[in-house]
């Protein structure tokens, strides 16, 4: 069990308590809520404007089966080399699609490597009011999202989630909170406006985030 | 007597708001700021309300501060993750030195951090003989210049591509033109090698969530996460003001943070990290550690007037709505944090009586107060400030026999009249003998920086006489 320094943790927490104990902040009347965010009416049709306001890439397939073959297209587009894969049954069975053609890591060999092409996860969650994707550590490892250049998700409607609220909510009841040392919600790409406020995808991260949503 | 810092800055700031080209970067950029901001601000259904709501929850976590980092510390253990508390700077500093040496780290990456550079931490690295590499994009183009950030959320704002272009040419080698693009590409390759190479990545923090026992980080750019993914060390280092009770708060807090800092609706990563890496996951660090600091930070708690400061998310709103930032840039102030909330909170951590100046950094115009998400009353408390320096700090002689003389005369009317014939007087000889600006001038300290001052024949008193008269 890790262990904290004792004097200096004691002195502050000393100081903490009696400058409130002293003197507390005067209790001020809690306004009734009001409404801060407009509800999400259509769940489905607010991830897809949003996706395309962050610069997501959002594709819906009818099944997973459909997005192993959408996902297989995808591949087209990126150059030959390591495709990095969480390793869980439904990635296998989406993989399936385009195993013979491409190279493949999976998540249980090993962290991604610095030239990974793409990287394939599932996710915890998919947010409406953001066009988000929450990810954890079971999802590929923290790596998984963030070293290759293209970050592909793949996600069922079920995952949708109107809004952050409800997304936090979630991972939070059923534990994946406590069980994992690290969630990403990820919006977009990775960017920056660093250089005269312009907007530059890549800084670090994925260039491209693609999100394949099967309705059933 | 003016304390050091206060002549330096006035000094800064005549000379950067005489500076044209810089007040023109500034106003460029802010203009584009605001009006992301006001678009962004549009998606809420009652911004107002998100940010009575923010101030709220940032209410309930510092009156019961105690509770909640007990509560996160805990969890944060249980995880395997260590929480070092330091008192100081120098505390901090000498924790991830030693930490750095022990472990052999011969490489840190930073990701930004605003208490990084309030403790002082890279110098201390250096010392040490670890080399340092700052990742967030802006703070790498300023490390390059050896400078410090120029704004709490765009550190390089103050740069052309021209000037980063010329700095990467000369620094990275690998750079053909000044595209933006490019530019960013050639910063990518370099700190990609950095990442991973490098045995220690150090990070701020935006929350401490309490109840889940972890850290917020946000970036755009995934520095942060590279930094808490690859090296083999990862050390978090938050004030202690940065708790908030619940996961569930930051489905308010992440969209805020974004809104008041950018205009984004939300930023591209916001990553919760609550330890190293367990035992059945694929990566991660193999030690966590969380540094809370104080640094001045109790002591301030324990002023109720001004408790509310430490409600700050950093977000930067307030140095982009201030005109005097937008004069004076961010450099001028010479203190960590700039713009309104380092004007209140830099004489708290760092000294009443050196740092009093930055209280009159301002115009009270209230424009901070009106854009800060967590509703600090930041030109009040420049007010109070003003007033404990007063009372408790040193003001020079001649200002407090001056006021004493003031006084004196406000209190008769006949002495009230002489006073002000006797001024207007000295001030047309003063101008007649071109003696503007002098020690002879009574408004010397006004004609110095600025135009004579026209002095009427009749006083204000005499003027309104007559035309009550005539009515």
């Amino acid at each position: 069990m890790a262990q904290s320094n004792g004097a200096s943790r004691e002195r502050i927490l000393t100081r903490v308590r009696a400058a409130l104990r002293e003197r507390p902040t005067a209790a001020e009347p809690v306004p009734p809520p009001r409404m801060i965010f407009p509800p999400v009416v259509d769940a489905l049709d607010r991830f897809r404007k949003e996706c395309v306001t962050n610069i997501t890439e959002c594709v819906v397939t009818p099944d997973l089966r459909a997005t192993g073959v959408a996902v297989k297209e995808a591949l087209l587009s990126i150059p030959l080399g390591e495709i990095f894969i969480q390793d869980s049954p439904q990635l296998h069975s989406v993989a399936e699609q385009f195993a013979k053609d491409r190279e493949i890591q999976w998540s249980s060999e090993g962290r991604p490597k610095e030239h990974s092409q793409a990287t394939i996860t599932a996710c915890e969650a998919l947010v409406a009011q953001t066009g988000s994707v929450l990810v954890s550590a079971a999802c590929g490892g923290r790596g998984a999202s963030v070293v290759a250049p293209v970050h592909i998700v793949v996600a069922t409607i079920e995952q949708l989630v109107p809004d952050l609220d409800a997304a936090l909510a979630a991972v939070q009841s059923r534990g994946a909170v406590s069980a994992n040392s690290y969630l990403c919600l990820v919006t977009g790409s990775s960017r920056t406006a660093d250089i005269e406020k312009i907007l530059v995808m890549g800084a670090h991260g994925p260039r491209r985030l693609i999100v394949f949503l099967s309705l059933a | 007597m003016s304390s050091n810092a206060a002549r330096e800055f006035l000094r800064r700031a005549a000379e950067k708001s005489a500076d044209l080209n810089h007040r023109q970067i500034i106003r460029r950029s802010v203009d584009h700021y605001d009006a992301a901001v006001r678009a962004g601000r549009s998606r809420f259904a009652d911004w107002e309300a998100a940010r009575e709501r923010c101030h709220e929850i940032k209410r309930d976590a510092l009156n019961n501060l105690e509770h909640y980092l007990r509560e996160f510390e805990q969890r944060i253990q249980e995880r395997g993750g260590h929480v070092f508390w330091a008192e100081n700077s120098a505390e901090a500093c000498e924790y991830i030195t030693q930490l750095a040496v022990s472990r052999g780290v011969g490489k840190v990456v930073k990701s930004k951090s605003m208490v990084a550079e309030e403790i002082h931490l890279g110098p201390a690295l250096e010392n040490a003989g670890i080399e340092d590499v700052d990742t967030d994009l802006g703070e790498f183009i300023v490390q390059l210049r050896h400078e410090p950030p120029y704004h709490i959320v765009t550190p390089a704002m103050h740069l052309t591509r021209k000037e980063i272009a010329v700095l990467f040419k000369e620094k990275l080698g690998d750079v053909e033109s000044d595209d933006p693009q490019e530019l960013v590409a050639a910063a990518r390759r370099a700190l990609r090698k950095i990442f991973f190479s490098a045995e220690m990545g150090v990070t701020g923090v935006n929350f401490l969530v309490a109840d889940a026992g972890m850290v917020a980080i946000t970036t755009n750019e995934g520095n942060d996460r590279l930094g808490t993914s690859l090296p083999r060390i990862h050390v978090a280092i938050a004030g202690i003001e940065k708790i908030i009770p619940r996961l569930q708060d930051l489905a308010l807090f992440w969209p805020v943070l974004a809104t008041a800092g950018t205009g984004q609706p939300i930023t591209c990563y916001n990553t919760l990290i609550g330890g190293p890496r367990q035992s059945n996951e694929v990566d991660g660090p193999e030690e966590f550690h969380v540094v809370l600091l104080d640094n001045g930070r109790s002591e301030l708690l324990a002023d109720t007037e001004q408790r509310e400061v430490l409600s700050c998310i950093r977000c930067g709103a307030c140095l982009n709505a201030c005109p005097v930032y937008r004069t004076i840039g961010g450099h001028a102030y010479g203190t960590t944090y700039s713009g309104p909330i380092g004007s209140v909170l830099t004489p708290h951590l760092r000294g009443l009586n050196e740092f009093q100046h930055l209280s009159y950094a301002s115009s009270l115009c209230g424009a901070c107060t009106d854009a800060c998400p967590v509703k600090i009353d930041l030109h009040h408390h420049l007010l109070e400030n003003r007033r404990d320096a007063v009372q408790h700090a040193s003001r020079p002689l001649m200002e407090r026999i001056g006021f004493k003389v003031w006084r004196w005369t406000m209190q008769s009317r006949v002495r009230f009249e002489l006073a002000g014939r006797l001024t207007r007087a000295a001030i047309r000889v003063a101008t007649a003998a071109h003696l503007n600006g002098t020690a002879l001038d009574p408004a010397g300290l006004w004609s110095q920086k600025h135009g004579p001052l026209p002095s009427p024949k009749k006083s204000f008193r005499a003027l309104w006489g007559k035309l009550d008269g005539a009515k």
